[in-house]
């Protein structure tokens, strides 16, 4: 009888440490929301680099909380060690206020609490930016240097979500946090929010990486909405070819100007340029190559499970959260009806040279937005080829939301 | 909700603010990029003049044909050596699958283009376009 009593005692002691008896249904409810996103990242494809280890972050936290748990420090007296089976002598002894002596014994965090510190300390956007950089070809930017005008018009989209989060009723360092998510930016909301309000980062983050992942389906309806069909069917002329030397001035020109003017913005923009130097010089394949690939995929497994693991059931499922959900998404479709609208004023001024679609691709969101201002230009003209011409207002975008994220970080900080 | 006036200012401040800086310093970026590239531009264009003057420049005969339908392509293919008859066919039928009956005109020529961009550089302009 006593071997099945203490049978019992283990499936209850094992039953209470389960799952089942300490998750609440908010947790079950981020668990089929992570389903989904998995199933959305594999079977659609949107965005899996990013969707995927986010979605299983967030089931994994979900399923084991103390995964992102802190470490803990507790003061123990050296009976309670030796009764416990510790060695004193492997701890430090702190003497109190009252002359008792106590030890301090400090429990690990879980394992996503110390990736996450990349998160929470702003080490990773940048390192996502220097990958970036190393990626991104700016010829087209170079080759049409007023595109730089449609990467501007596609911030306003953020400043306008401020005032909107102000009026209902955010703090403001926290409304600078869900506006900059209209700048389509990952890396750039995770940065600024990480300053600004580091307790919003696993509502502001999803949101971010969700509207980036649903690109495709967001921009299309409001391009069409504000264009005609005559002005999607323009034609844009070839871009004039850049050379070799251009392209290794212009990190370096940009990182000069931006730093000295928004030092707040020199650690995405100043990684952003440092990659793109590296790639455009020619003289450190080695580096550029690992800053895009190996560099780039390690911290991008890191942000994305962390991320992903912000978003615990009983933080994340809250009026609040579903407010900045909301927010973001309001803020996403301004930057990219301010985007187009600004595309139609220079469509206006060089007299039909521009096609507006390129507006929309203002909002960073590298590739993916270019690739939607092609893909809807071609629904109109089959032998259009606006990519290259909306890749300029694209890599303007990033560079725009640094420097917006610079002028919020600066004055809400 | 009570919203104070105090907030309201500096949301409007950032607005204008932000709106501002952001425009202001990107239209720096414009001006600054515009300048150094027609200098570099008209550096390496009359560095380009002077080795243009000491070698011989090989110019590339433009090659057209001229083709009146399908039927026609197979002796295109004899008429010119560069363009085989089969890839005037294939170009179009591509023609054709792009325009459809929209386009009611006729293939006159074909000419060979001189694509600025290398393979790689074009098989990822394919890669970037292909649809969703």
């Amino acid at each position: 009888m006593d071997i099945f009593s203490q049978l019992g005692n283990i499936i209850v002691e094992l039953y209470k440490s389960s799952g089942l008896a300490t998750l609440g249904w908010q947790n079950y409810v981020m668990i089929v929301i992570s389903f989904i996103l998995m199933f959305l990242a594999i079977k659609k494809q949107y965005e899996p680099l990013l969707l995927l280890p986010i979605a299983f972050g967030m089931m994994l936290v979900n399923i084991f909380p103390a995964i992102m748990g802190n470490p803990v420090t507790q003061f123990m007296t050296e009976e309670q060690l030796v009764a416990g089976g510790l060695d004193p002598n492997s701890y430090i002894k702190t003497t109190m206020a009252d002359g008792s002596v106590v030890y301090n014994v400090t429990q690990n965090g879980g394992l996503f609490y110390y990736l996450y510190q990349g998160v929470h300390l702003g080490i990773f956007p940048p390192l996502i930016f220097l990958g970036i950089g190393a990626m991104t070809d700016f010829g087209p930017l170079i080759a049409n240097p007023k595109s730089f005008i449609l990467g501007a018009a596609a911030q306003i989209g953020i400043f306008i979500t401020f005032i909107g989060a102000i009026l209902l009723g955010f703090k403001t360092n926290e409304a600078g946090s869900i506006a900059i998510i209209g700048g389509a930016d990952g890396p750039t909301a995770i940065f600024v929010t990480s300053k600004l309000s580091p307790e919003l980062l696993g509502p502001i983050a999803v949101a971010a990486y969700s509207y980036m992942a649903l690109v495709p389906i967001i921009q299309p309806p409001i391009m069409k909405l504000l264009t005609t069909k005559k002005e999607r069917s323009i034609v844009m002329g070839q871009l004039r070819p850049v050379s070799k030397l251009e392209k290794i001035i212009f990190p370096i020109v940009v990182v000069v100007l931006v730093a000295i003017l928004l030092p707040d913005a020199a650690p995405l923009v100043g990684m952003l340029m440092l990659g793109n130097l590296f790639k455009e010089s020619g003289v450190v394949d080695r580096i550029a190559k690992t800053a895009q690939n190996e560099l780039m995929n390690i911290v991008t497994i890191f942000l994305g499970v962390t991320v992903g693991a912000t978003a615990s059931g009983t933080l994340f499922l809250t009026p609040k959260t579903l407010g900045i959900i909301a927010l973001g998404l309001i803020a996403f479709c301004l930057g990219t009806a301010c985007g187009v609208l600004f595309g139609k004023i220079m469509c206006w001024a060089t007299k039909g040279k521009v096609n507006p679609l390129i507006g929309s691709a203002g909002v960073s969101a590298v590739p993916m937005a270019a690739r939607i201002s092609q893909k809807v230009g071609q629904e109109e003209n089959p032998a259009n080829f606006l990519l290259m011409h909306a890749m300029g207002p694209n890599v303007a975008g990033v560079i725009g939301s640094a420097v917006a994220a610079g002028v919020l970080i600066s004055v809400l900080k | 909700m009570n919203i104070d006036t105090e907030r309201l200012m500096l949301a409007l401040t950032l607005l204008l603010a932000g709106f501002i800086i952001v425009f202001v310093v990107l239209i720096l970026l414009i001006l600054i990029i515009t300048i150094y590239g027609k200098i570099i531009q008209t550096a390496q264009g009359a560095s380009q003049k002077r080795k243009q003057q000491k070698k011989k420049v090989v110019v590339e005969a433009k090659k057209e044909e001229k083709t009146a339908g399908p039927a026609v392509f197979g002796n295109a293919g004899s008429q010119n050596d560069e363009i085989p008859g089969e890839i005037i066919a294939v170009i179009a039928a591509a023609v054709d699958a792009v325009y459809g009956k929209s386009a009611h005109g006729r293939i006159r020529s074909v000419k060979r283009s001189r694509s600025s961009r290398s393979e790689w550089g074009r098989a990822g302009i394919a890669e970037n376009t292909r649809s969703f």
